[in-house]
């Protein structure tokens, strides 16, 4: 109190107005440097994997257990297996039935559930910090001890295929999935949701099966976040509810084998459609590749915010569509990049024409300083913005074990974001945003668009599946 | 409490969660400005972020006759740009160092906010300070900006489900007094009819430094940032204080059930509400309890019982303050009500008395203890995980000075709440939630011709 009091004082003595340029942005300091606090890293003699992070800011624990367990492992028969795993984790185990892992979670003041991305699986788990140990014990127990219920599993097979009726009268989902097939071929990220043929396939049996193969130690690392106990007795607890979990060969990990690139034009025949949905773009470099960060900038400066060159062009010059951004989509080893716009049908070759110069522009002429340094001051602040929560930081790290990013990823991301230079940046977009080989994916109607698409090449029209 | 559906409440919905302290110390440290800009500090050097959060004083239950929607209007018209910060300026300035803005009209105030990185903080304020002493009101700007809010009616409004009940007709069944039941989107009518001269005027009433509270949450160096805030504010001339206006309900309420036939709408939903305790009275807390025992959390009992049980519920949500996001929204009076989307196979008179039957067992007996321990655990789990986003506590802070006068509730009301008895929570629910108190908007799916009628 009395510090609080002086300090008053003090400014009531210095209080006046200090002389200012309204005129102009005031100069301000450099982005200050934030050094993440300190990730402890072990390894239980199961092989699970162990990550803690002090965060001792608000009575908090996050929990993320990352497994390589995501979509491509699927079964090539059973799309869609390692989400319906995930979603039915908390729907019953040996010992609990739904409604009681529910009373428990919530007692804890918690959540709790599991979700699939393409390369991996996550459960998480969160409390208040002082329940860390039923946080725990229901996190242990709904990873290992899952029985997938015949009613529970029987109820997702028929809100799921609802939602994927739901899904596919979505112009966006239909763009999507059809990108993912033209970029990723006959490889497993071509996918992107379960087929109503491989939902009946579900049965507590399937589910087992792939839990028991792909849920297990050594293929999995715990990411603890919040206000914790002493080290020790972390590593004590979740011994002893992950220390029994048995060790387990893991069979071969899928082939990643994606197509080279082209030119190749898909229309999704979506009859009645008002809009279409232009996707414009190719398989590009992984994470780890050198090649990341000046692509990953290019992107930026194509198409991130309201300041990129999509947002300006397409949106504010031309106002051909409310939304024109581009996306940089990484998995672990595949990723891809593409401009993306929805635009009215009468405008589809002027909005498509667009599209295209802005992509061979990038590699035509080297960006400005001032846009560049925009660019760089964009992608640093928000990086920032993103760690302010636990949520925040435990899905950075949680990122960088599915993606196999290096340890100092996080800590080295700005520095490397700032040294990109515009000749680097020229180079990988001639390489990767050049359109000769850029496949475009429209969703429309193409009694509508069909016509105007043929301008730019021979066009592929399938129907809407 | 906290469930909420698809159907947010597009611009008028700032928050998601009720904010509450507990177990929270946000520090405060308050003062006022010469000209009577109330500055809050809360200081956290955990991550070189800040939010700055200006909140005024005004909401569209400030507008006048003739004039619905004008709040909502004026906000757009802050995004118009200022003296020295033309149009643009915000936003380039904002998004070029990876910062967020955006702006919100509620019933009783409306704010203006962005998230940075630290160092950024004197950008904040320039942009703040110079759209407060010189925004730019122009013929131009506000034609502009009537057809921008259109086409969020259109867009937001008008062609989606629900939206038009819960917007136009709702507010007309839970208030008598027009200042709380006229549209807050406003008519295309009034939205037409606004000039130049209403934007000046309001202006010149409601956006003046004693009319307003500035808010700067995160990583700021305290004795530096006065000193930014007394350059870019502490000369802005302050005004007479506007007159609040008169929000009296009459003292009898008469129960009200309406049928609106909604053509977007593919499958039914009901509103319900209360007139609510006044604001801070134990009964408030009480029915802040009620409420969670009913929605907060997966074994809630809107989820137990009917959603799984009865499986007659689809979606839900319900607050003090419903449709807007937390209790704070409101001063008083504020009602409780709820949002319930059901399956086609119920009628909405069915739902509305499976809703009244589990607020009926609340008033027939004490909740018991294990239940009670387990929503209260959830309030607070869900209280303290707000407060991480420095956002969300700049928010909070501004809305309990503006309605409070205090900004340090942040640290107590948790307390009030979770003090809250199985006996109080009995005696709120009989005193407030019958069907004698009720209003109900029945929202059934409708054909497009017969969409017309109710409106």
């Amino acid at each position: 109190m009395l510090r609080t009091s002086l300090a008053l004082l003090a400014v009531a003595a210095g209080l006046y107005a200090q002389p200012v340029d309204r005129t102009k942005a005031p100069q301000t300091p450099p982005i200050p440097s934030y050094k993440l606090p300190p990730v402890t890293q072990g390894k239980l003699p199961n092989g699970l994997a162990i990550e803690i992070v002090e965060d001792t800011r608000f009575p908090l624990v996050t929990a993320r257990l990352n497994f390589m367990a995501g979509s491509k492992f699927d079964p090539a028969d059973t799309p869609g297996l390692a989400d319906a795993v995930a979603s039915l984790l908390n729907e019953g185990t040996k010992a609990r039935d739904s409604r009681r892992i529910s009373e428990e979670t919530d007692a804890i003041g918690g959540a709790l559930g599991a979700s699939a991305g393409p390369d991996s699986l996550t459960v998480v788990g969160s409390s208040l910090s002082e329940h860390l140990t039923a946080m725990l014990d229901l996190l242990s127990d709904i990873t290992l001890n899952a029985n997938f219920p015949a009613n529970e599993v029987n109820l997702y097979r028929q809100n799921k295929l609802q939602s994927l009726l739901q899904a596919h009268t979505q112009p966006s989902y239909l763009a999507a999935e059809k990108m993912n097939q033209v970029v990723y071929g006959s490889s497993p990220y071509a996918h992107i949701a379960p087929t109503p043929d491989s939902l009946k396939k579900l049965d507590p049996k399937v589910l087992a099966q792939f839990r028991d193969t792909y849920l297990v130690p050594n293929n999995a690392t715990l990411i603890l976040i919040g206000k914790l106990p002493p080290k020790a007795e972390v590593l004590a607890l979740v011994t002893k509810y992950f220390g029994a979990w048995k060790e387990k060969s893991l069979p071969a990990a899928p082939k990643i084998e994606i197509p080279a690139p082209k030119r190749q034009i898909v229309l999704v025949d979506r009859p009645g459609s008002v809009q279409a949905d232009i996707h414009v773009g190719r398989s590009a470099p992984i994470r780890t590749t050198n090649e990341f960060f000046p692509l990953t900038v290019t992107n930026n400066i194509l198409g991130g915010g309201t300041n990129s060159r999509m947002f300006a062009d397409i949106r504010e010059r031309d106002g051909y569509a409310y939304d024109a951004h581009s996306e940089y989509a990484t998995n672990r080893e595949a990723a891809m990049i593409s401009a993306v716009t929805q635009v009215r049908n009468d405008v589809i070759e002027p909005a498509l024409k667009d599209v295209l110069e802005e992509l061979d522009k990038l590699g035509a002429t080297p960006v400005a300083a001032p846009e560049l340094s925009n660019v760089k001051g964009y992608m640093s602040g928000l990086y920032l913005l993103r760690l302010e929560t636990q949520d925040g930081l435990a899905s950075q790290l949680n990122n960088m074990k599915t993606l196999g990013l290096p340890d100092n990823y996080l800590e080295t991301y700005t520095t490397r974001v700032r040294s990109v230079e515009p000749d680097q940046i020229q180079a990988v977009a001639k390489k990767y945003l050049s359109t000769g080989q850029a496949a475009i994916v429209v969703v429309g109607d193409s009694t509508k668009i069909g016509d105007a698409l043929k301008k730019f090449g021979e066009v592929t029209i399938v129907k809407a599946q | 409490m906290m469930k909420r559906v698809a159907v947010a409440f597009g611009l008028l919905v700032s928050s998601t969660f009720p904010v509450f302290g507990g177990d929270i110390n946000v520090p405060v440290e308050s003062y006022k400005l010469k000209n009577g800009l109330r500055v809050i500090l809360s200081r956290d050097n955990a991550v070189p972020v800040i939010t700055v959060y200006m909140i005024y004083d005004v909401g569209s239950r400030s507008e006048e006759k003739g004039r619905t929607g004008f709040a909502h209007l004026f906000e757009h018209m802050m995004f118009e740009g200022s003296a020295n910060a033309p149009k643009g300026t915000q936003f380039a300035q904002v998004e070029s160092n990876g910062g967020i803005l955006n702006g919100s009209t509620h019933p009783d105030f409306t704010d203006y906010y962005e998230v940075l990185p630290s160092n950024k903080l004197a950008t904040a304020l320039w942009l703040e300070s110079d759209r407060m002493r010189s925004l730019s009101i122009t013929e131009e700007n506000l034609k502009n900006q009537k057809e921008a809010v259109k086409q969020e009616r259109r867009l937001s409004f008008d062609n989606q489900p629900y939206q038009t009940a819960i917007v136009e007709v709702w507010p007309t069944l839970m208030f008598q007094n027009w200042q709380s039941s006229h549209s807050l989107i406003g008519s295309f009518e009034d939205l037409n009819n606004s000039t130049v001269a209403d934007v000046s005027k309001f202006f010149k009433t409601y956006y003046a430094p004693d009319n307003a509270a500035l808010v700067i949450v995160g990583d700021i160096q305290t004795e530096a940032a006065k000193k930014l805030i007394e350059t870019y504010f502490g000369d802005i001339a302050a005004q007479p204080l506007p007159k609040r206006p008169d929000l009296t309900e009459p003292a009898d309420f008469k129960p009200v059930k309406k049928v609106y036939k909604d053509a977007l709408a593919q499958v039914p939903a009901v509103i319900i509400g209360y007139p609510g305790p006044k604001r801070r009275s134990p009964d408030y807390y009480a029915l802040h309890m009620v409420d969670a025992i009913l929605t907060a959390g997966d074994s809630s009992r809107f989820r137990m019982d009917l959603v799984k049980g009865k499986e007659s519920i689809l979606q839900y949500e319900a607050e003090l303050g419903w449709p807007f996001a937390s209790a704070r929204d409101y001063r008083d009076p504020e009602p409780y009500a709820m949002f319930i989307v059901h399956k086609p196979n119920f009628t909405g008179d069915q739902i509305v008395s499976q809703i009244q039957d589990e607020i009926a067992k609340l008033q027939a007996a004490p909740v018991d203890d294990k239940e009670l321990e387990r929503v209260k655990t959830q309030v607070r789990a869900g209280a303290i995980k707000e407060m991480q986003s420095s956002q969300n506590r700049a928010e909070a802070l501004a809305q309990f000075q503006l309605a409070d006068g205090d900004p340090n509730l942040i640290n107590t009301e948790l307390d009030r709440i979770l003090a809250v008895t199985p006996a109080q929570i009995q005696a709120a629910a009989k005193k407030y939630l019958t069907p004698d108190k009720r209003a109900v908007l029945e929202i059934q799916p409708a054909p497009a011709q017969a969409g017309k009628e109710d409106k």
